[in-house]
């Protein structure tokens, strides 16, 4: 079943420059229980397109449908199943932790809410500090408060948006961890944005990349990365680094990086270059310590393609 | 309508007084004042004029704070979730606009109801002036057409705090006292010069002070004006309601709903 399937979604904001098109025919669909990525420059399209689809944004054109109902007919309905969290929005600042859980308890009419409270400011560690006012918190705080809220109507369906920037490492260990054992054990739906790609390629197992209001690309990351075609050389030399680049530069291979002892590049086939070059090294009698391939990460696959787009 | 999510609204309110000088000082310090500031100079004039100026002027502080905190205090309480950034989430909730909008009149209704009983007891205390002096029919029929009058208003400056976000908060404190020259709170309508008395005569709010100053001085009340009263401040409260939810609406599409501050 599909939990999320939105068809063809346009949405335009005024800008300056005349009308800006944030959302660009976009369709989507999301399986029930997929932990769902979503990749792309700042301006991509990625928050907009979570505030249309947790009603904070109209589109201008385009059908949402979650849980299988149109949006927009069963909006009371879907919310009350859904939630949100982000680091971008605080709850209450002059209320305390325990007031500002205790309202959105009430709003999602959650029997039993102090137990439920209780439980999920233990497990984010808040619970030390339920007497002290959201403005005094620290921003990993908020940000563990907000989750708290998220998870607080134990939703079908969860928007993560930079939900884990400003959290402390060990902090977002626990995050993910709870997070991706929510999402296992209760087959709850998680759309999950983030600018730390090596969470994204942990936690997702679909990533959609998208630019300028249009997703690009969509797939594992394992597929993501596969159609970058290239892998990293790391080659560690003691000398003769020159001649190395000479001969790189002759193959127009471009070194990304170089140390004192070690020179980085890319190559797209093994056999077809790689090779050649390393029998090139061997014949020239120049000697290398070590060598190493790498594949390439999501990192790099954004990187790539966010400078393709500056292009 | 669900009444978990109107209370929770209505806890929300009582949690951000409890825990904010502003939101005490708005109930308190400013009606405070008032009865200190005018019910001293009324008492001074009360000594060289026959006219009985004390019941007037603060009958007609008494029910202006109706009309004052009803209206304005639904925008800051609004404008506080703007200020937090906590209108991104509450948005997010199941929470209807016709239940904010319910829980706003009755948080402003409470707030006016406590500033009103502040002051009242105040005036008795300093003044001997008591609100039992109001025929109690006819301050129910006041108070309902101001506190009518003033959700209307809260609900048309909200509306626009939707569409142009905290850029126009000044509207929340400075709108109800546009009306307040043209209200004849203090004075008869007879002494405002004849443009502003055109202008006077259309809003509710004139025939409510001249009835209360009927009704202090135990003159004949106009019904014929209330009743006016009445049926305009309901087509406003159903005008104003249909714009706060086209407000709401306007903001989801501009945007400026889910913009940070």
């Amino acid at each position: 079943m599909d939990v999320i399937d939105v068809d063809k979604l346009v949405k335009y904001f005024p800008s300056k420059r005349g009308m800006v098109k944030a959302i660009d025919n976009l369709s989507l669909k999301v399986k029930k229980g997929e932990f769902f990525g979503l990749l792309g420059v700042n301006g991509a399209g990625k928050s907009t397109f979570i505030n249309i689809l947790s009603g904070l944004t109209l589109p201008d054109s385009g059908s949402i449908n979650i849980f299988g109902k149109n949006f927009f007919k069963h909006e009371e309905e879907i919310k009350s199943r859904f939630n949100v969290a982000t680091a971008y929005y605080d709850l209450s600042r002059n209320l305390t932790i325990r007031e500002n859980l205790r309202i959105y308890a009430k709003l999602y009419g959650i029997k039993n809410p102090h137990e439920k409270i209780e439980k999920l400011a233990k497990k984010f560690m808040l619970n030390s500090l339920f007497g002290v006012r959201t403005r005094q918190l620290s921003s990993g705080e908020r940000t563990k408060l907000v989750l708290v809220k998220s998870l607080l109507n134990d939703p079908e369906l969860l928007f993560l948006d930079e939900c884990t920037v400003g959290l402390d490492p060990d902090i977002a260990e626990i995050t993910r961890d709870y997070l991706q054992q929510y999402n296992k054990e209760t087959g709850c739906t998680i759309i999950f944005t983030s600018h730390y790609m090596q969470e994204v390629e942990q936690m997702c197992k679909r990533i959609a990349f998208m630019d300028q209001g249009r997703i690009v690309k969509i797939g594992t990351a394992k597929t993501l990365v596969h159609e970058l075609n290239q892998q990293k050389v790391t080659l560690h030399l003691t000398d003769n680094m020159e001649k190395v680049k000479r001969l790189l530069q002759r193959e127009k291979i471009k070194v990304i990086e170089e140390n004192r002892d070690y020179l980085q590049f890319y190559v797209k086939n093994r056999k077809k270059v790689l090779y050649p070059i390393l029998e090139k090294l061997v014949k020239a009698k120049i000697p290398f310590d070590d060598l190493h391939l790498q594949k390439p990460t999501l990192e790099e696959y954004f990187i790539r393609k966010s400078r393709e787009r500056q292009k | 309508m669900k009444l978990h999510r109107i209370t929770a609204m209505l806890w929300s309110y009582y949690y951000a007084t409890i825990n904010s000088i502003d939101r005490l000082f708005d109930v308190f310090y400013w009606p405070i004042l008032d009865v200190f500031i005018w019910g001293f100079m009324t008492y001074f004039i009360q000594g060289i004029s026959e006219v009985n100026i004390l019941s007037v002027i603060l009958g007609g502080i008494l029910l202006w704070v109706f009309l004052w905190r009803s209206s304005q205090d639904l925008v800051v309480y609004l404008l506080e979730n703007f200020w937090s950034r906590n209108t991104y989430h509450l948005f997010a909730t199941p929470l209807k606009n016709s239940e904010l909008i319910v829980s706003l009149w009755i948080m402003g209704l409470i707030r006016s109801l406590i500033a009103f009983s502040v002051m009242g007891i105040l005036s008795f205390l300093l003044y001997h002036f008591s609100i039992f002096n109001f025929n109690f029919l006819h301050f129910a029929l006041f108070v309902s057409i101001l506190v009518l009058f003033a959700w209307g208003i809260g609900l048309i400056v909200s509306s626009l705090i939707f569409i142009f976000g905290t850029r126009v908060q000044v509207l929340a404190w400075s709108t109800i006292w546009i009306l307040q020259p043209f209200s004849c709170v203090f004075y008869p309508l007879s002494a405002l010069p004849s443009w502003a008395a055109k202008i006077a005569v259309i809003l509710p709010t004139t025939h409510v002070f001249e009835g209360m100053r009927a009704s202090i001085t135990e003159q004949t009340i106009n019904y014929g004006s209330l009743l006016y009263s009445l049926i305009f401040v309901l087509m406003f409260l159903v005008i104003a309601s249909v714009v706060f939810i086209w407000g709401v609406k306007k903001s989801k599409d501009n945007g400026e709903l889910a913009k940070p501050e």
